[in-house]
């Protein structure tokens, strides 16, 4: 057993010497490259949760952003090469993976990433090594905040509660909400904070909303908390939260014989959420970033054409377009700037303005967050139909 | 002999300080930032080896220990402005909002609270033994976690915290991780240390030799508890940035593969394996990206380096049943033992 045990453990540390051998072959024509010129080459480092339990999101902006690159593949003369590394859907591992990128790498500016608490994760890190930074589809407010290396092209989660708030006011002529959130989602309370905000605001009623009620992601039965609703008898149910819950949330509420619409926010765009809900999530509204029906910019019939010829017969997601728009908004700052120093790229970054990208025109405020159009979708025949476009005042 | 080996550790102390500054001034943030994480999970390797390795309690409860000394200490050092900022959506709590202490006082806050967490917890559910209690443990730091996102005028809920000072240097985690070593390997090495190892190898014979079980237990796990809690606060104060999410039970995993591999009762092997399993998941990095072999360009799998670790660490287990070290630890006489007696300690020895 020893002698087996001795034999193996060497042929391990052979098998071992050989992987990293080639390790260093295959970086050494790269490094060469890369130094030869930090001439031909401008690396963009790319942070996504490759693995893990965000793994289906960050793929979604991966894609977008190796599509922005085919079809964009130099700046300035010189090749875009993407440096991509996965951040394990964790913070620790974000926080290692953005330090990679900025020391070993020494990437111009990176793009990433899908949650908004990976990309927290790496704010210090970016902020000391002046690397701008650009996520795709992180809305909470405070990943952009105090930090002037962050931007975003989407935007945050106070404007996606306004303008439901404003479209339950004026399009449903609502004049009582009741609030469901997900109490472990950032994202959902941050919806659902600044919905009660402005929808008070708008109706000018303290007691428009008349409940809140709380769930935890992975509950499974809403049935208290929606008999309860039901109760102060709502005009609208506002319920932002995972794809998963509010879809069986809906079927529910729909079997408690609650009638009155139910509106949400992005993240219940995925096919998933039709799957699960069924007939019962039929005529659910909620706010989105993009739609592929009816193309918002000349950039985004690009996006599109080069999307469907890619994948034929699939519809892009929304943070696919987002993935899309953090790469050639960089690549424009680097235009802009006529130079690949991170320092210059994140000057022109900041006044980015009227930019075309594939979802919509972007705008970047003073916080680095995108001033930008919203959406508004709705499930018919069991599909996500394009409702209405509410413009970013 | 006795003073010989005390001078040689100390020398030894020595050479790691030196170590430590001539990589303070020569390395770059991101291996410095591998090396900090080394020293943490060393020091989280370590509490968790007190409770689950030397005295046998099968715990799973770590994250929950890891999350108040991570909030603690985020939360006492935040300053005034960041708190507000964080907090927009609902205002912090009166007393803590203005609240602020140095960074050591803050870590140290957390470990005590950590410990008195763990007391608490501990004191009924170490009537259980074996899965039950690893079931009632990791049922606590479940509930640690959900009550953090349910707590907003406190820990921000579940938009976490941004903005917490980046107190953590690695002569914070060095110098932390060295205390933790000495501190947990006199404690091994006293009454206590080998009533804890009683306990692990058979109760009843423990109890009927006149140790108090509850008392000891409740000992190992509350000093686990407080330096589980120092670990997460120095995770927080490194990253800058928590929140419950973070807390989950792959966190205690995470911890949990660093005392198994390391071998359950070993504290050099425990520093061993943290520092393997911290260096050897970002050096595997190159197995994500493209290789070209020759002329065979094999495009980048995410996720190759985890599979190649996970097949890594289970060659590992097969081989080393007991860890890489068992209960084995390293000690001066061991050195010398194989320098200069080699065929003596051979023959005498089974290996």
């Amino acid at each position: 057993m020893k002698k087996v045990a001795s034999i193996f453990v060497s042929a391990l540390l052979v098998g071992a010497l050989i992987a990293t051998g080639c390790g260093t072959k295959t970086e050494s024509p790269s490094a060469t490259t890369g130094s030869s010129a930090s001439g031909d080459v401008i690396k963009i480092g790319v942070f996504e949760p490759m693995t893990g339990a965000n793994a289906a999101g960050g793929a979604l902006e991966v894609e977008g952003i190796k599509l922005a690159n085919k079809l964009y593949p130099e700046v300035l003369g010189k090749k875009v090469e993407l440096v991509l590394v996965d951040n394990k859907s964790d913070k620790v591992e974000a926080s290692s993976a953005a330090s990679r990128l900025v020391e070993k790498e020494k990437v111009s500016a990176i793009i990433g990433s899908w949650g908004s608490s990976l990309s927290m994760a790496a704010g210090d890190i970016v902020k000391k090594a002046q690397v701008p930074t650009v996520a795709a589809s992180a809305t909470n407010p405070l990943v952009t905040q105090n930090n002037d290396f962050y931007f975003r092209v989407c935007f945050i989660d106070p404007f996606q509660g306004k303008v439901m708030a404003n479209y339950a006011f004026s399009k449903l002529n609502a004049k009582r909400v009741a609030i469901v959130q997900e109490i472990s989602s950032d994202y959902s309370i941050g919806l659902s904070k600044f919905f009660t905000d402005s929808f008070k605001e708008l109706t000018g009623d303290q007691n428009a909303i008349v409940g809140v009620a709380n769930y935890n992601t992975g509950d499974q039965d809403f049935s208290a908390q929606l008999t309860n609703l039901k109760a102060k008898n709502p005009d609208v149910i506002f319920a932002p939260g995972n794809f998963t819950e509010s879809s069986l949330l809906i079927k529910q509420a729909r079997q408690l014989g609650i009638k009155v619409p139910i509106i949400g926010g992005d993240t219940w765009e995925v096919p998933e959420f039709i799957s699960v809900g069924q007939e019962a999530v039929e005529g659910a509204i909620f706010s989105t970033f993009f739609t592929s029906e009816k193309p918002i910019t000349p950039e985004s019939e690009k996006f599109l054409a080069e999307y469907r010829k890619a994948n034929p017969g699939v519809e892009p997601a929304a943070v696919t377009a987002l993935g899309y728009d953090a790469y050639i908004v960089i690549l424009d700052a680097i235009k802009r700037a006529n130079s690949a120093d991170s320092i210059k790229i994140k000057e022109q970054l900041a006044v980015t303005k009227d930019f075309a990208g594939a979802a919509g025109m972007i705008t970047l405020d003073k916080n680095g967050d995108a001033v930008k159009d919203a959406v508004i979708k709705q499930v018919k025949n069991g599909k996500f139909t394009y409702l209405d476009i509410v413009k970013a005042k | 002999m006795k003073q010989k080996k005390t001078l040689l550790t100390l020398i030894a102390i020595l050479i790691l300080f030196v170590f430590v500054f001539i990589a303070d001034q020569t390395l770059d943030s991101y291996k410095m930032r591998i090396l900090n994480l080394c020293a943490i999970y060393v020091i989280l390797g370590l509490s968790m080896n007190l409770i689950n390795g030397f005295t046998g309690l099968f715990s799973l409860g770590h994250a929950g220990f890891m999350a108040v000394g991570a909030y603690t200490t985020a939360i006492l050092t935040m300053p005034d402005i960041v708190k507000t900022q964080n907090f927009f959506m609902t205002p912090m709590m009166k007393p803590l909002d203005t609240l602020h202490v140095p960074f050591f006082l803050a870590l140290l806050a957390g470990g005590i609270l950590a410990g008195v967490v763990g007391y608490l917890i501990g004191a009924p559910a170490l009537r259980l033994r074996g899965d039950y209690l690893a079931i009632a443990t990791l049922g606590f730091a479940e509930i640690i976690r959900v009550v953090f996102t349910n707590t907003q005028s406190i820990t921000n809920g579940a938009l976490g915290l941004k903005g917490i000072p980046v107190s953590t240097n690695i002569w914070w985690t060095f110098g932390l991780a060295l205390v933790t070593v000495l501190i947990i390997g006199s404690l091994i090495n006293s009454s206590y240390g080998r009533a804890f190892k009683a306990i692990r190898e058979d109760e009843i014979a423990a109890e009927s030799m006149g140790i108090n079980l509850f008392k000891h237990k409740v000992i190992a796990f509350t000093i686990g508890a407080f330096f589980a809690g120092i670990g997460g606060g120095l995770l927080g104060s490194l990253l800058g940035t928590i929140d419950p999410l973070m807390f989950r039970f792959f966190l205690t995993f995470n911890v949990l593969l660093i005392i198994i591999l390391g071998g359950m009762g070993s504290i050099t092997g425990t520093i061993i394996s943290a520092i393997i399993i911290t260096i050897g998941g970002e050096a595997l990095r190159f197995l994500d990206e493209s290789m070209t072999i020759g002329s065979l360009v094999i495009p980048g799998i995410s996720g190759m380096r985890m599979v190649v670790f996970s097949a890594l660490l289970m060659i590992v287990v097969i081989f080393f049943n007991h860890g890489i070290m068992g209960t084995k630890e390293f000690t001066w006489d061991g050195l010398f033992a194989k320098f200069a007696k080699k065929p003596l300690a051979k023959g005498g020895n089974k290996q």
